[in-house]
């Protein structure tokens, strides 16, 4: 698989920049896609940027849910043409698009929260054997609805399905479950099904030592198949 | 309609008749109104905010835009700007703190920069959770979304904000040299675009009503004049506005705050020197049967005047458009200087528009220009004694506790700028236009200015400048938000004036220019006033953003020095003082001296060799405070510091807050020729003692056989610094 990514642009996106410029210092050849775009672009990857999509009014993602890029990404995904990666509010658009599966809701503190957490690997994604179990990375979260949820029964079933990506742990106390700074169930941080991917922490913004940690480094670097 | 429903007084009314020469209509007595508002007009302010000096090496772009605009480098210029929305936020906090983030934004966005930062500085009263709750949720709330970093601010509390709260937001935005544009550019025959929100019958009187005088019991009335806020619009307006910049042809822009329409426009026309006509029915309004006084008052947010080339504007028009805002024609601007309305066929207004920007009768300036006597003491001799738990009490003080509950509600990181955020005392910005970076401080505690307001403002801009140099960054300009009571009432003009001279005084000490500010008068309710209070906004040239000098210890055995300490240490204007009894005048900066001290200690930290480990200021809660932060409360368990001070006024050694001290950690071998260079300056120097490998913070006073011991491990004092009850 090439590294052609295509990242999204709906209005009220703020991560769009942030994410072009990380997957550009990782090589990678980006093509930005506006919201009303009917068609992708040929590529192999797709970004769906944090922000605030069409204000997040309604729910978050639920209006960007319905762009018409969003059609495009949903017939790439069922034809398995793109791998998918959606960061924060690309996230919440995945699952109120019904790609992925779960919602997400405010944080319990009922809050934006922007600080760093620890999120670790559970189960190594379909196509991602580098992302290993157990493997950490130090992340920033900026969120308001953040708090994984899905109905009774559906976090077994994710868990069965191997959809289980990424948790939030602290290192700290050392409890490598049930930790979750938003109130996601069972502490999940990312989740993905097929090549889909969503995450609520923000890689982008781990680039360098410089912002506090290059475990989005890492990370992108492992998205885009590059080796561990 | 007569003069005062507008808020103009009977004097000011003459005036009017005089340069109009007939009654005006309605709408033109609106006009009047609203731009001869306090808020619009300074009238009070103008002559005064003169005296500040506004040329630097730096100054592209000085006073009197919409934000100043000075030069890191030559690729990148910084426009940036401090505003107030103090009133609207008493009436209703999440709106009115955030419609004050969407305004500033839009400034510097009028400068054609990209908004990369914002800091805020917020003064409550005691008890005033709610209230802070709500400001905190609405600066947030605008802030995250609509993608503009908050990476530092300050809050600080007093009773006389119990009933005017402060709220003052800094924004800082960069651009490359050559996208200058501002209100200053358009030409006659030109086409006047409106794009952003339709127009509403929101916010009508709120810069001359609500912002301009103070407030009684009856003020709850006021909250139809405050405005909603909509980031999402106001991100595709920022987006579409800088947009159109870039794709050429546009000529000015003005954004629309404070009294909409008849500001922006009476503003820019003046500005450019042009003449403009409007046809109100080309207004795109939100609700039907809106009167031509409605439209030219409200002020419905999110809102931006373009003036395009007549012909060429195409590519600024789509560039709009492509961000799914309509840009609306709604006049033209012209050779005769006219401010001329139309509305349903009907000229409705003719007059012209320096009348309502420069026509407004200002008050004249005192001529007494000079630092004035220092006020009598009162306190200065009470004999202080001081106990562990009080100090640990005092980490708990609203003054002094940990912010980070308030600053994790704001995104501090887009944009991937933020090398140092609000847990630091200045914010460090790498640049991906740039190796240079910023380093962005905000100063100006309400206390220091209580009593005697000259030193407040001086120290004010003293601890901005400082907060810069611990990152040996070299100071472009500042920006003054400069806030007070009732500028009719003798005193509280008396002290805005001394607030000005010691500004002025320390700008000039420290050679730095002030770009341009904001005056918020009337800040008083029931005829109790806030403290004069200075918010100082600085913007430096970071030389080496990537790698921010420590501003916590990180080795085993560096002595811990501290520079500046006073020879008689006061609890003037300190938060014990405010704690324990009446606050008495803060002592004056000793200018020159500081001078001297920022000059050296920015080439200082640039010489590795002097082995500077560490370096903050010392500022609110005084040495107490700064040590504890020096240690740096994450640390690691095999570090702390041990200083020794003498038994003599003590408390007045841990707690005094003058300006313009630094405490640092410096290794063995550069200590020698530091001493040298700081005696050789004439720099008062002390060592206090030294990193420990044991955690923690140990002070041992006096020595011999009176000597005591005290000594808090980290936990202790995360404890009282960071779990604080809410009240």
């Amino acid at each position: 698989m090439g590294n052609n990514v295509a990242v999204v642009t709906f209005p009220g996106s703020n991560c769009d920049h942030d994410t072009v410029w990380a997957l550009q210092e990782l090589g990678a050849e980006v093509v930005m896609v506006r919201h009303d775009a009917r068609e992708l672009p040929r590529c192999d990857r797709v970004v769906l940027p944090g922000g605030f999509s069409y204000g997040d009014y309604l729910r978050a993602g639920a209006l960007a849910a319905h762009a018409p890029i969003m059609d495009a990404v949903g017939r790439a995904v069922a034809r398995d043409a793109v791998s998918v990666l959606g960061i924060c509010n690309g996230f919440q658009i995945l699952c109120e698009r019904g790609i992925l599966p779960g919602t997400l809701w405010s944080n319990t503190s009922g809050e934006f929260l922007c600080r760093w957490e620890w999120v670790e690997v559970a189960t190594s994604p379909p196509g991602w054997p580098a992302f290993v179990p157990g493997m950490r990375f130090r992340l920033p979260i900026a969120h308001a609805q953040g708090a994984f949820r899905v109905h009774e029964g559906g976090a077994a079933q994710i868990w069965a399905e191997g959809g289980a990506f990424l948790r939030y742990v602290d290192p700290v106390r050392n409890a490598a479950t049930g930790y979750s700074p938003n109130g996601s169930v069972q502490g999940i941080a990312g989740i993905c099904r097929g090549r889909v991917i969503g995450l609520m922490p923000h890689p982008e913004r781990a680039m360098s030592p410089v912002f506090g940690s290059e475990d989005g480094r890492r990370f992108l670097h492992l998205w885009l198949g590059g080796p561990s | 309609m007569t003069a005062a429903d507008v808020g103009l007084t009977r004097a000011e009314a003459m005036t009017v008749r005089a340069l109009v020469g007939r009654e005006p209509t309605d709408l033109e007595w609106g006009l009047f109104g609203v731009l001869w508002s306090e808020h619009c007009s300074y009238k009070s302010s103008r002559n005064r905010l003169r005296w500040l000096p506004k040329d630097g090496a730096a100054v592209v772009a000085g006073p009197g835009g919409n934000a100043g605009v000075v030069r890191l480098d030559a690729a990148v210029e910084v426009a940036f700007k401090v505003e107030s929305h103090n009133h609207p936020s008493f009436v209703e906090p999440v709106q009115g703190a955030a419609t004050g983030v969407g305004g500033i934004i839009r400034d510097v966005v009028a400068m054609g920069a990209r908004p990369v930062a914002l800091m805020d500085s917020l003064r409550f009263g005691p008890q005033a959770a709610a209230l802070r709750e709500g400001v905190v949720r609405g600066i947030g709330g605008y802030g995250n979304a609509i993608g503009v970093p908050t990476v530092g601010g300050e809050v600080f509390y007093g009773p006389g904000y119990a009933k005017n709260p402060l709220v003052n937001v800094l924004c800082v935005g960069i651009r490359r040299p050559g996208r200058e544009i501002g209100a200053r550019g358009a030409k006659p025959g030109e086409e006047v675009y409106l794009i952003g929100q339709p127009t509403g019958r929101d916010g009508i009187h709120g810069a001359s009503l609500l912002a301009s005088r103070d407030f009684s019991q009856a003020d709850r009335d006021m909250r139809p004049t405050v405005q909603v806020g909509d980031p999402y619009t106001g991100k595709l307006l920022m987006e579409a506005t800088l947009a159109a910049v870039a794709a050429g042809g546009v000529s000015a822009v003005q954004d629309l705050g404070a009294a909409g329409l008849a500001s922006a426009t009476a503003e820019l026309a003046v500005s450019s020197g042009v003449g403009i006509a409007l046809d109100l029915d080309r207004v795109p309004c939100r609700e039907a049967q809106m009167s031509a006084y409605e439209i030219m008052l409200s002020e419905t947010q999110e809102r931006m005047l373009l003036v395009l080339a007549a012909d060429g504007g195409e590519d600024a028009l789509d560039a709009i458009r492509a961000w799914g805002l309509v840009p609306t024609k709604i006049g033209v601007t012209t050779a005769d200087g006219q401010y001329v309305l139309t509305f349903r066929g009907q000229r409705v207004a003719v007059l012209e528009a320096s009348w309502l920007v420069d026509g407004c009768p200002l008050k004249p300036a005192p001529s007494p220009r000079v630092a004035p006597p220092l006020p009598a003491r009162t306190t200065g001799s009470v004999r202080v004694s001081i106990a562990s738990q009080e100090l640990l009490a005092m980490l708990a003080d609203p003054d002094l506790r940990d912010r980070q509950p308030i600053y994790r509600r704001y995104d501090s990181m887009i944009q991937t700028r933020t090398v140092w955020g609000p847990e630091h005392e200045v914010a460090v910005l790498c640049l991906k236009e740039s190796t240079l970076g910023l380093a962005i401080a905000v100063a100006g505690p309400g206390r220091w200015a209580a009593v005697d307001a000259y030193s407040g403002g001086a120290a004010a801009v003293a601890l901005a400048v400082s907060r810069l140099a611990v990152q040996a960054a070299e100071p472009l300009g500042l920006t003054d938000g400069l806030n007070a009571g009732n500028p009719d009432q003798p005193e509280t003009l008396a002290a805005f004036d001394q607030m000005i001279l010691g500004i002025r005084d320390a700008a000039l000490a420290l050679e730095v220019p002030v770009t341009g500010g904001n005056v918020s008068f009337h800040n008083e309710t029931d005829a109790v006033s806030i403290w004069p209070t200075p918010v100082i906004g600085a913007v430096g040239r970071h030389p080496r953003p990537e790698r921010p000098w420590a501003d916590a210890v990180t080795r085993v055995g560096r002595w811990i020095v501290l520079i500046n300490a006073p020879q008689k240490p006061t609890l003037a204007g300190s938060v014990w003082e405010q704690r324990t009894g009446q606050l008495t005048a803060y002592p004056r900066v000793d200018l020159e001296r500081l001078a001297r001290t920022v000059h050296w200690l920015r080439q200082a930290l640039l010489t590795d060799a002097l082995g500077i480990e560490a370096v903050r200021t010392v500022a609110d809660g005084g040495l107490w405070l700064a040590l504890i932060k020096l240690l740096g409360l994450d640390g690691p368990g095999n570090l702390g510091i041990a200083v020794t001070l003498s038994a003599e006024a003590l408390a007045e050694q841990l707690l005094n807050e003058a300006a313009g001290q630094f405490v640092l950690s410096i290794d063995d071998r550069g200590w020698p020729e530091v001493s040298a260079q700081l005696t050789a300056r004439a720099i008062d120097h002390r060592v206090l003692g030294q990193t420990v490998a044991e955690d923690g913070l140990t002070v041992r006073v006096g020595s011999g056989s009176g000597a005591s011991h005290w000594h808090w491990p980290r936990t202790e004092l995360a404890a009282a610094w960071r779990l604080w009850e809410d009240k």
